[in-house]
């Protein structure tokens, strides 16, 4: 009975071990079918979350175009160039001397451009680029793209930085180089390594020691991309089994894809180093197809301990790490004994860095606000888009530094603008555009981005003051023209029962003066009675379709430009003025790019005519007296030799400092001010000019000293400056020439000097000339 | 004598290449009759930059018989940029919104070709028939 007892006891004990097994083994069956459902979303869904990034516009370069040696040089160190004593013999190396700069050019690939590094020559002269040649061919380069810069990077959370690598561009001498650091049996183990860690066991127990970990690559990567850092059995099991299912259920080299990408290889500042392809661009400047097997032995020798080993820490340590990894390959038949020696001699060219900065901060957030309506924050964090910019790095430098300058000159110069609290200190602001495609070249939207983000650029509301006279002018351009007379005569004006009076900034001596004479020279009592002639519904009518969105209101001060504006946009306005009358958009991407530069996003300059070809043009002419003759005439004192147009702006009680000029290709704005409105205690042309005509010297890379056509309907006409109407062909003491719209040019001849005496006319046009001075 | 003006009437204003011959170096034209005096021209046709912008538009052209009609745009507005009186640029903006189907932004693109390219009787009849060829859009 007993001994039946036992064995029914035995029977059930067995019978439940049987089923506890079973069980067990049906727990692992799920547990691994879970994992295996687990890999199998990470590996199909999108693996990496790569921050998206902005790159500057490419730059041209061409024979006859104006240089800033500099800046173009900052440019190239900035791009990855790196100064050599020899002859460039590998992209990314530059030798320059004052006449020449020899340059072995990085590969382009941007949506519109592809092409392959190659050596070029640019001989200079004192004007600029005098000629371009391909080193290798000798032939003439007639365009040459210098690639986009990259200037910031949406980082997520996490602040990874890695750029995707396929298997099939990776050297076989890179992927044997990680494998003899890492797992030389990859391909012929099943996700773990017994032999392997037999080995990392026995090594561990002669040195007394933890040096080996036995760890595959599968496992490396099951632990990295799956599973938290804490070390304990669970998690070791864990690891194993997850290694042996990503085995089974995934190719070699898509396992070594995903691992390569996945790694963690150093330290940026705060931004991780992942991947092999962040890696070859961290270290050595090059992608990972140019890596050479020094190179590629010192990333893979850097997976053990990337700080530890990293070249930019302690050179030394780096190469005997190297050197270990070299040895591994050869020992397994991966590199000859010349190899060996060749890549062990190497010298570690390292491609250095730049530490992280903000560039163009205030351009950056205007790029982010027009990015959000079309990318949520995450997708930039995650999706590894590029963006294409239309800033030009160097029109940014020179900007920034114009502003950084002037503002420190004024200060100097009048010690009652300095203030002692940082965030109260005078401000600026700078835009420069392309006036046809409404590019946004350079932003600076204040003096200090760490102290004050605010953009005074987009987000400040100023008054123009005598910058918004243009269009006053433009829009009595169908009943007036650059020789109407009008009133400089002091006069009360009332307004709601208020009376307002009108005066000049400068002395005006003459009582009637030309309307070109009254924009040029920033007349307000003239240009007041202009606008109470032509009424003020057609000024508020212009400054609306010229897209000013603030809030207008027709009285007699907005002649003088009392009503805020938004600078941005009274820059794109003037833009107007220097495209035939077309207003653009103000572009500040043109493509946006997924990783495998695939468009999906575009813009392009839109066309929305304002006004006629013809009056734009006859504003430009009348600005570019401001600059000739008017209140701007100073900049030629500044090296401003170049024909240009542009208007100066002083507010109430020298509130604000304006001038925004242009030519035909580029348009400047320059705003000078306090934050809260406090006096600077000078006129515009003071405090702007200087600013205006330090960026336009430091860019000659935009200017090329033409003028504007003058477009169908223009007719130039010689009249007598006094009435306006022709000079008689028997002569006139005060003649010249003015430009008319076609249809309301002057007919009558003049009959003011009919009959004066020959020498009465120069006695008169003498004491005219001396009244002047 | 105080002389005000002048300013920017051209003599030498850039001449576009005849449409037969859209990269041979452009010939000079003929002074408009109501100019009388000029202070500064308007860029000339053997500048760098009109060299460099012309160069820039033939790119465009070829891009934009491939069928690459974005890319050819922004290659163009890079002519635009480094000249802005180009006026084969206007043509073939014009032209790459005809395939993009916008008649309006095709039709200000075409007046703005006239306007620069009114001095060559080749380009402008090139113009014209580009402007009935959106008329009828």
């Amino acid at each position: 009975m007993t001994r039946k007892k036992k064995t029914s006891f035995k029977k059930r004990i067995s019978g439940f071990a049987f089923f506890l097994l079973i069980f067990a083994c049906l727990g692992l069956g799920l547990y691994c079918w879970n994992l295996s459902f687990q890999i199998d979303k990470r590996f199909s869904g999108r693996r990496w979350s790569v921050p998206s990034r902005v790159l500057s516009d490419a730059t041209l370069l061409y024979p006859g175009q104006g240089v800033n040696r500099a800046l173009l040089q900052k440019k190239l160190e900035h791009l990855g160039y790196r100064q050599c004593s020899h002859s460039p013999a590998r992209k990314g190396e530059m030798r320059s001397s004052p006449s020449r700069l020899e340059i072995f050019l990085h590969d382009i690939k941007t949506p519109q451009h592809t092409r392959e590094g190659f050596p070029a020559t640019l001989q200079f002269s004192a004007s600029g680029i005098e000629s371009i040649v391909n080193s290798r061919t000798g032939q003439p380069v007639p365009l040459l793209e210098l690639e986009p810069e990259e200037l910031m990077l949406f980082f997520g959370s996490q602040r990874e930085q890695r750029q995707l690598v396929s298997i099939d561009h990776v050297p076989r001498h890179v992927i044997h180089a990680v494998l003899a650091a890492e797992d030389s049996r990859f391909f012929d183990h099943r996700g773990i390594d017994p032999l392997g860690i037999l080995r990392a066991l026995y090594a561990n127990l002669r040195s007394g020691d933890i040096r080996q970990g036995g760890s595959t690559i599968t496992q490396q990567l099951a632990k990295n991309y799956f599973l938290t850092p804490e070390r304990t059995l669970t998690r070791k099991i864990k690891e194993a089994l997850m290694a042996l299912i990503i085995d089974a259920k995934y190719d070699k080299k898509v396992i070594l894809e995903i691992y390569l990408n996945e790694i963690y290889l150093g330290q940026k500042e705060s931004v991780s180093i992942n991947g092999l392809g962040e890696a070859s661009t961290f270290y050595f400047g090059k992608s990972v197809a140019e890596l050479s097997v020094s190179e590629g032995a010192v990333i893979a020798g850097l997976i053990r301990a990337p700080n530890f080993f990293s070249p930019y820490i302690d050179k030394n340590r780096c190469k005997a790490r190297r050197d270990t990894v070299l040895e591994a390959m050869y020992k397994h038949h991966w590199l000859t004994p010349d190899q060996l020696k060749a890549a062990t001699t190497a010298p570690l060219a390292l491609a250095g860095y730049e530490a992280y900065v903000r560039r163009a901060p205030y351009f950056m957030d205007y790029l982010s606000e027009q990015l959000e309506s079309l990318y949520p924050p995450e997708a930039l964090t995650s999706l590894g888009l590029s963006i294409y910019t239309t800033l030009d790095t160097q029109v940014q430098m020179a900007a920034e530094e114009a502003l950084s300058k002037g503002l420190k000159r004024l200060e100097d110069a009048n010690p009652r603008l300095k203030r002692k609290e940082p965030e109260k200190k005078l401000q600026g602001a700078i835009v420069v555009m392309q006036p046809k495609t409404g590019y946004i070249l350079a932003m600076v939207g204040g003096r200090d981005y760490g102290v004050s983000q605010f953009n005074r650029i987009t987000q400040a509301r100023r008054q123009p003051g005598s910058a918004f006279k243009p269009f006053v002018y433009l829009s009595a351009l169908d009943s007036f023209t650059p020789a109407s007379m009008l009133s400089n005569e002091p006069k009360t004006y009332t307004i709601d029962g208020r009376q307002w009076r009108p005066d000049n900034y400068s002395t005006v001596p003459e009582t009637r003066v030309s309307m070109r004479e009254a924009l040029s020279k920033s007349v307000n009592r003239a240009t007041v009675d202009l606008a109470m002639k032509i009424g003020l519904d057609p000024i508020v009518n212009t400054a609306s379709a010229f897209g000013f969105s603030t809030p207008l209101k027709p009285y007699p001060s907005i002649a003088l430009g009392a009503f805020e504006v938004v600078p941005l946009e009274l820059a794109r306005a003037y833009c107007a003025f220097a495209a035939d009358g077309v207003l653009p958009n103000p572009l500040s991407f043109k493509d946006v790019t997924d990783e495998e530069g695939r468009i999906l996003e575009r813009r392009h300059m839109a066309v929305q005519p304002v006004t006629t070809p013809a009056k734009a043009f006859l504003i430009t002419s009348m600005l570019r007296s401001t600059v000739d003759q008017g209140t701007a005439r100073s900049l030629k004192d500044l090296g401003i030799h170049f024909p240009a147009a542009g208007k100066t702006g002083t507010t109430n009680d020298f509130k604000d400092g304006w001038f925004v000029g242009y030519t035909p290709e580029i348009m400047a704005l320059i705003w000078v001010g306090f934050d809260d409105g406090s006096s600077l205690q000078a006129p515009a042309s003071a405090l702007t000019l200087p600013i205006w005509a330090d960026l336009m010297n430091a860019i000659p890379h935009h200017l090329s000293g033409s003028w504007f056509k003058a477009p169908p309907g223009i007719v130039v006409k010689t009249i007598c400056k006094e009435d306006g109407q022709l000079a008689p062909a028997s002569g006139c003491p005060e003649s010249l020439e003015e430009v008319f719209l076609a249809e309301n040019a002057p007919k009558e001849t003049s009959n003011l000097h009919q009959g004066l005496d020959p020498i009465e006319g120069v006695i008169k046009f003498v004491r005219e000339l001396f009244k002047n001075f | 004598m105080i002389l005000f003006v002048g300013l920017g009437i051209s003599a030498c204003a850039i001449v576009p290449q005849t449409p037969s011959s859209p990269s041979s170096p452009p010939s000079p034209s003929a002074e408009p009759a109501e100019q009388k005096s000029e202070q500064t021209t308007s860029l000339q046709d053997d500048s760098p930059q009109a060299v460099a912008s012309l160069r820039l538009t033939e790119q465009a052209r070829v891009l934009l018989e491939s069928g690459k009609v974005d890319d050819a745009i922004t290659t163009l507005e890079r002519a635009l940029n480094v000249n802005p009186s180009n006026g084969q640029t206007y043509y073939y903006l014009a032209e790459a919104w005809i395939k993009k189907g916008n008649p309006s932004q095709a039709r200000e693109f075409n007046r703005l070709a006239a306007m620069y390219l009114r001095d060559d009787p080749g380009w402008m009849n090139r113009v014209v028939d580009q402007e009935q060829r959106i008329g009828t859009r």
